[in-house]
């Protein structure tokens, strides 16, 4: 890899952006991983890829701040509203996956709706 | 452990680190990482090796709590102690662990199994209380699930992976 | 489906019929306007506000509404699910007032691709005082910006920097404090963990701005994933040419390199945390000179907390005045907490500085995990000090803590209700000061001592009246006379809960009672009669044997083979445990 010049970074940056798409997000921070956040993961990664959704990118991240509700998944489906899930076990992210992203229906009692600002 | 083969290690990790200033903490994390603690005869190794006088790497290994210079049990059970895990019943798991392993915090088990610790903030407050095996952490544990996870250790092997060494990038 | 409403009951009682309820009628008359194959009901688990009733969240129009009420259900669906338009009287005002700059890409961006952190406006303030700004200038935003450190004794960040940078050196440094050892507090950890490559951006520029090629983390030991983060984050820093020599282009060059702490709390303090990276017991030694004049290898450097360093970027890109805009009096910006405790929603947590307490623990906490009340909360770990749930309405600054006899501190906030006992908090700081005293001043070594045996006669009832006045009298020495912040600031949460809660040290003492029943000598376990009905469920728990007897003659509690521990009393179902 080259090392960058401002103008490289600039046009880097630019060009990143230019990214769309739907995505999951699972909060893989050392509290998350205690709470069981790699088995949710792997769940879902699996599953993605068994139901061969390409342009869905599963990804991992920090801790968003809510360890009451550990693991946390957020999905983003365009055209739908972006959502934290709480407390998933791969019960309910074999659920995400069916029920949010290939029926577009959000899941009873799983949202954590907690309107952070951002 | 065979001698030829720890010197050899000591020897290769000195070599990655000789040349870096104030490089004895970070040698002396690699070997803790390695064999779970810091054996006598490595340190002497290392005051050769890093011509340093015994003594100061002693100093350095008894003011740090996380240096262990004993042998420590096979999986290491530690509770923490942090005042969010304090005040969520962590005296309690403590207790309870005692009572089951039948020996103190500090201690090891007769059959060198088990050995019970207590730490400071993990870091996991929102998960409170917490415990770890061999640095896998147990969260919002109960009295009852002590049993549960001790019995789950009584065949497996230890990592001592609680800690990865800064090496530079 | 174009719409979705999130529903929520956010009071406690009769939970689940009441939701049903709601529920079932809402989606009966969006059935009636043939709407259910357009609008989708969704029950939550949460909707970030508490206590408020049924709290209703229309999307996408982003209609937030509380306490409503079943007969504004028609006219929330007439007006806003179709109408669009918000209805002013249903308005929520409780939420969340989360503000977001240090943890701004936290449980954003994948942390172990420096590309996420790139889009996300990463090294974009690197970028634009590489492609202009004098250090002078960068300094200058910083003063506008009204940045303090967030470690604990909040020094005005640009200060320290403009100090540093004015001592001529051939060597600098730049030092990130990792060694997060409040036992409370987190975000260090998270934000490491998180978003590393946004302190290793805030590095280079106090790099830049004080004339350092080379800078250290050092982090804590027991965090081993924020290790491996920070590692690989580094690793793609060098790879991208944004450390090492000529970054970006220009002939600015920096290096980062990684020192472990040891689990050694002293280490928090600067002095101590240098002498430990060059890999030395972690001593303090007495200041001045100061780390700006003569810190690592007796070179000038600066030492800045985690949460400050991230904050950096975000003043060089938005600005000083922007960033001063934010937060009250002498306190800008925002203040990362770390809520936990006996709060039903523990977490990090991010608000302006000026936010109360009570906003805090209450419309982002939710409040009491359990039935009990809030009695007070904890700020500072145990530098700090107790804040009684009556003063919860004053605004978190630095000042405004410190006059409530606690200090902002590093960020943990610990919830205390009503089964907490005061002088067994004050015990546990004090205890934690004392393991890790390093022994080198003996205001520290011995005062604390002193203090931990006084507080544990009392809690053990043997306690005398004249022990509060020694307690106070061996707070001030050790205050005035340590060498350290550490001994400097151990009394601070004996002071404090004596401050507020003297009461509670008198029962102790004089009463020998224990009112919150912590302290196993001060209270006894009993079994009420009258209520047992003799299942032996407390027998078969009892860990000690301490309950006798069998299910036809009934049980007694053995005082004498008692520990206190309290099982029985959690497992009987009909209260027929006493404790007192």
């Amino acid at each position: 890899m080259k090392k960058l010049s401002v103008d490289d970074l600039s046009a880097m940056r630019k060009e990143l952006k230019k990214k769309k798409g739907s995505w999951i997000r699972v909060g893989c921070s050392t509290c998350g991983i205690a709470a069981g956040a790699k088995e949710v993961f792997d769940t879902l990664k699996e599953e993605i890829q068994k139901r061969d959704l390409k342009s869905l990118e599963v990804k991992q991240c920090g801790c968003i701040g809510m360890c009451y509700a550990e693991p946390l998944v957020e999905v983003m489906i365009e055209g739908m509203p972006k959502v934290f899930y709480g407390k998933v076990d791969k019960d309910v992210a074999l659920k995400i996956v069916e029920k949010h992203v290939c029926g577009k229906m959000l899941l009873n009692d799983r949202i954590y709706d907690a309107k952070r600002s951002r | 452990m065979e001698t030829a083969e720890l010197k050899e290690t000591v020897q290769n990790i000195v070599n990655e680190w000789k040349d870096r200033e104030g490089n004895l903490i970070m040698i002396l994390h690699q070997i803790q990482n390695r064999y779970g603690y810091v054996p006598r005869e490595v340190s002497l190794q290392l005051s050769e090796l890093l011509d340093i006088p015994l003594a100061r790497i002693y100093e350095v290994l008894t003011f740090y709590h996380y240096f262990k210079i004993v042998k420590p049990g096979k999986h290491r059970v530690s509770v923490c102690m942090g005042t969010a895990c304090y005040l969520n019943g962590a005296p309690g798991l403590l207790n309870e662990l005692e009572h089951l392993l039948g020996v103190s915090a500090g201690e090891t088990t007769q059959d060198g199994l088990f050995q019970v610790e207590v730490v400071r903030c993990l870091g996991c407050c929102g998960l409170a209380p917490v415990m770890t095996v061999d640095g896998k952490i147990f969260s919002s544990v109960q009295k009852d699930d002590i049993a549960k996870i001790l019995s789950d250790y009584s065949h497996k092997e230890p990592i001592f992976s609680s800690g990865d060494t800064g090496s530079q990038a | 489906m174009e719409k979705r409403v999130f529903i929520k009951d956010t009071n406690h009682v009769g939970k689940k019929e009441r939701t049903r309820d709601f529920y079932t009628a809402f989606l009966a008359q969006l059935r009636e306007r043939k709407l259910e194959n357009d609008v989708q009901l969704i029950r939550v688990a949460d909707i970030g506000a508490y206590n408020q009733g049924f709290v209703v969240h229309i999307y996408p129009d982003d209609f937030l509404y509380s306490n409503v009420e079943m007969q504004d259900i028609p006219r929330m669906i007439e007006e806003s699910i179709l109408g669009g338009k918000k209805i002013d009287d249903l308005v929520c005002h409780h939420i969340s007032k989360q503000f977001r700059i240090v943890l701004r890409n936290c449980g954003v961006i994948d942390p172990r691709n420096i590309d996420e952190y790139i889009v996300h406006d990463g090294y974009q303030a690197i970028e634009k005082i590489l492609s202009g700004y004098t250090p002078e200038k960068v300094l200058e935003e910083l003063k506008t910006s009204g940045l303090r450190g967030r470690g604990g004794a909040g020094y005005p960040t640009w200060l320290k920097w403009q100090f540093t940078r004015n001592v001529p050196s051939d060597q600098k440094y730049v030092i990130c404090n990792g060694d997060e050892g409040d036992p409370g507090a987190y975000m260090d950890r998270s934000v490491l963990e998180g978003d590393p490559h946004s302190v290793i951006e805030g590095m280079m520029i106090a790099g830049y701005v004080i004339g350092a090629t080379k800078g250290y983390f050092y982090i804590r030991a027991e965090y081993p994933l924020a290790i491996e983060r920070v590692k690989n984050a580094i690793s793609q820093a060098y790879q991208y040419g944004l450390l090492g020599e000529n970054i970006l282009g220009t002939d600015f060059r920096f290096d980062l390199e990684i020192r472990l702490g040891a689990g050694a709390f002293v280490c928090g303090e600067e002095t101590a945390l240098i002498a430990s990276i060059e890999g030395k017991r972690g001593y303090p030694r007495p200041r001045p000179p100061y780390p700006s004049v003569k810190g690592l290898w007796d070179k000038p450097t600066v030492i800045n907390n985690v949460e400050t360093l991230a904050n950096i970027p975000v003043v060089i890109l938005q600005g000083g005045a922007w960033f001063s805009n934010i937060g009250t009096g002498a306190s800008k910006g925002t203040k990362v907490f770390a809520l936990t405790g006996k709060v039903k929603n523990s977490g990090l947590v991010e608000v302006p500085m000026g936010t109360t307490l009570r906003e805090i623990v209450y419309d982002i906490g939710g409040g009491s995990a359990s039935q009990a009340k809030v009695k007070a909360i904890q700020t500072g770990g145990p530098s700090g000090g107790v804040i009684p749930e009556d003063f919860l309405d004053t605004p978190v600054s630095y000042e405004s803590l410190q006059k409530l006899g606690s200090i902002m501190g590093s960020g943990g906030m610990i919830v205390m209700d009503a089964n907490d006992c005061m002088v067994d908090i004050a015990k546990f700081y004090l205890r934690f000061c004392v393991d890790e005293s390093c022994g080198k001043c003996t205001p520290c070594r011995v005062g604390g001592t002193q203090m931990l045996n006084l507080l544990e006669r009392a809690s053990e009832g043997t306690g005398k009246r004249e022990d509060i006045e020694k307690l106070k009298k061996i707070s001030l020495a050790m205050q005035r006379a340590s060498l350290c912040g550490l001994g400097q600031t151990a009394p601070n949460p004996v002071l404090s809960t004596l401050r507020y809660f003297e009461d509670e040290y008198l029962a102790h003492i004089e009463e020998k009672k224990c009112p919150a029943c912590r302290c196993g000598a001060l209270f006894r376990y009993s079994i009420i009669q009258e209520k047992c009905k003799n299942c032996g469920l407390c027998a078969k728990n009892c860990p000690a044997g301490a309950i006798l007897g069998d299910r036809e003659s009934g049980y007694t509690l053995d005082q004498e083979k008692c520990t206190r521990c309290g099982r029985c009393f959690e497992v009987c179902r009909l209260g027929a445990i006493f404790r007192g």
